[in-house]
């Protein structure tokens, strides 16, 4: 329909019904439309694509903590958008964007910190995969997990491939340190976002991991009931509760989350 | 991959609803031609259309797509209310219609009694396309996607209509 057309029609609509009688039938129509839009409504979650050193993140942050953190190189943002519209009322805003990026920002350059933000697990689907996601975000910066010691950490000594699909599943990663579960071989294992990128972030926090991608030498073996880290080959290291074991990037980091060294083997 | 692709996130639905209202209110008032109902109609097209707004891909196509939902709506209650065998206060869009057809052809006011008949007596989805497209002044794209049928459907159904209503004069 050409433009002259449009506003011939467009003419003869307000002529028929005029705008006046037209509004004061919408106003007449607002309190019904409100009332019932109180059950309806959807929580309002804000929502940026934000640059970082691995690429660029698409973030919503609902009412209750940051609810998803998608990775935009690795698959379209399409079908998170349609899930995360379906649970919020998403709105774009610029200065939480941008003071989010400038947090993440800080966090690249070593502050880690900066991922104590509050997160919302209403997108995780079940009850273990919302309590392992829980459990991770207490590993401390500068330590890892294995999949097998989270599982038996929540009480499931064999469920260490749930929580490779729950890791892989993740709706909040870097927020919920997904990337600090290892295999226990003591090679990385893989990651939602690419093998490269968790090697960048495990590089970041301290792990000097090199090209064949396993646990340093100079890792040492912490114990979160007795406090006391020792070296992987200590006896007392290898009598310890695996529930309770970390793996710390060096002795520094150990002593930074409050553990002590060991007497038997001095790991230093 | 995807790290270059722009993300495109709709508007938040109020905000995309706001430009939409006048014509929709316009479009049900047509459609019932009763003010109670257009009320009515107008408040179950908002919260039908922000149920369903997140399925919705992008925000381009949410005017064929809420006048889609009112022309649903509207259809259902003129159903209903012909099983209720109630009668409608008719006429008004019809009418309108008719005059219009009627004096840009430059009929005689009699003959605008029987137009009046012809646009009740049309098909469903004819008489709710000529309404689109002469009224409404949607695009047969946008028709196609109200009414769920191909633009050339869409074209041949306002066709259809109007070569009936001069075929009955």
């Amino acid at each position: 329909m050409t433009p002259a057309k449009i506003t011939a029609a467009n003419e003869m609509n307000r002529s028929e019904f005029n705008d006046r009688e037209v509004d004061t039938l919408i106003r007449r129509a607002r309190p019904a439309i409100r009332r019932a839009m109180r059950r309806l409504k959807r929580p309002e979650a804000r929502v940026g694509v934000i640059a970082s050193p691995l690429g660029r993140l698409l973030v919503t942050e609902g009412p209750r903590g940051i609810a998803n953190v998608h990775f935009l190189w690795s698959k379209s943002a399409d079908r998170p958008l349609e899930m995360l519209r379906h649970r919020f009322d998403l709105i774009e805003n610029e200065n939480w964007r941008a003071a989010l990026e400038r947090e993440l920002g800080r966090y690249f350059h070593g502050d880690c910190s900066v991922l104590d933000r509050r997160v919302d697990l209403t997108l995780v689907e079940s009850e273990f995969q919302r309590r392992a996601l829980g459990h991770l975000r207490s590993i401390p910066n500068g330590a890892v997990t294995t999949y097998q010691g989270l599982a038996a950490a929540l009480g499931y000594p064999d469920a260490q491939r749930a929580i490779g699909n729950t890791m892989a599943s993740n709706p909040v990663p870097l927020f919920v340190p997904c990337h600090r579960v290892i295999r226990s071989d003591g090679t990385i294992g893989n990651y939602g976002g690419g093998v490269d990128r968790k090697l960048m972030l495990l590089r970041g926090e301290g792990f000097r991991l090199k090209r064949d991608l396993k646990v340093p030498a100079e890792a040492v073996l912490g114990h979160r009931k007795t406090r006391i880290y020792c070296r992987p080959q200590c006896s007392a290291a290898r009598r310890a509760n695996p529930v309770n074991a970390l793996i710390f990037a060096d002795p520094a980091h150990a002593r930074g989350a409050g553990l002590r060294a060991c007497k038997l083997c001095n790991p230093g | 991959m995807a790290d270059t692709e722009k993300v495109r996130i709709p508007p938040p639905f109020e905000e995309a609803m706001k430009s939409l209202e006048r014509e929709i209110m316009r479009f049900i008032l047509r459609s019932t031609a009763d003010r109670e109902d257009s009320l009515d109609l107008f408040q179950e097209t908002w919260l039908r259309a922000y149920r369903a707004y997140p399925s919705l891909r992008s925000a381009d196509g949410l005017r064929p797509w809420v006048f889609s939902i009112a022309a649903n709506l509207c259809r259902n209650r003129a159903r209903d209310r012909a099983r209720r065998a109630r009668v409608i206060a008719g006429g008004g869009l019809e009418g309108d219609i008719a005059e219009r057809i009627h004096l840009s052809a430059g009929g005689s006011p009699d003959g605008m009694i029987g137009l009046k008949r012809d646009l009740q007596n049309l098909p469903g989805k004819q008489g709710r396309a000529l309404r689109m497209r002469k009224i409404e002044g949607l695009e047969y794209t946008e028709i196609a996607t109200a009414l769920d049928c191909s633009a050339e459907s869409a074209r041949a159904s306002v066709y259809q209509a109007m070569k009936k209503l001069k075929a009955s004069r």
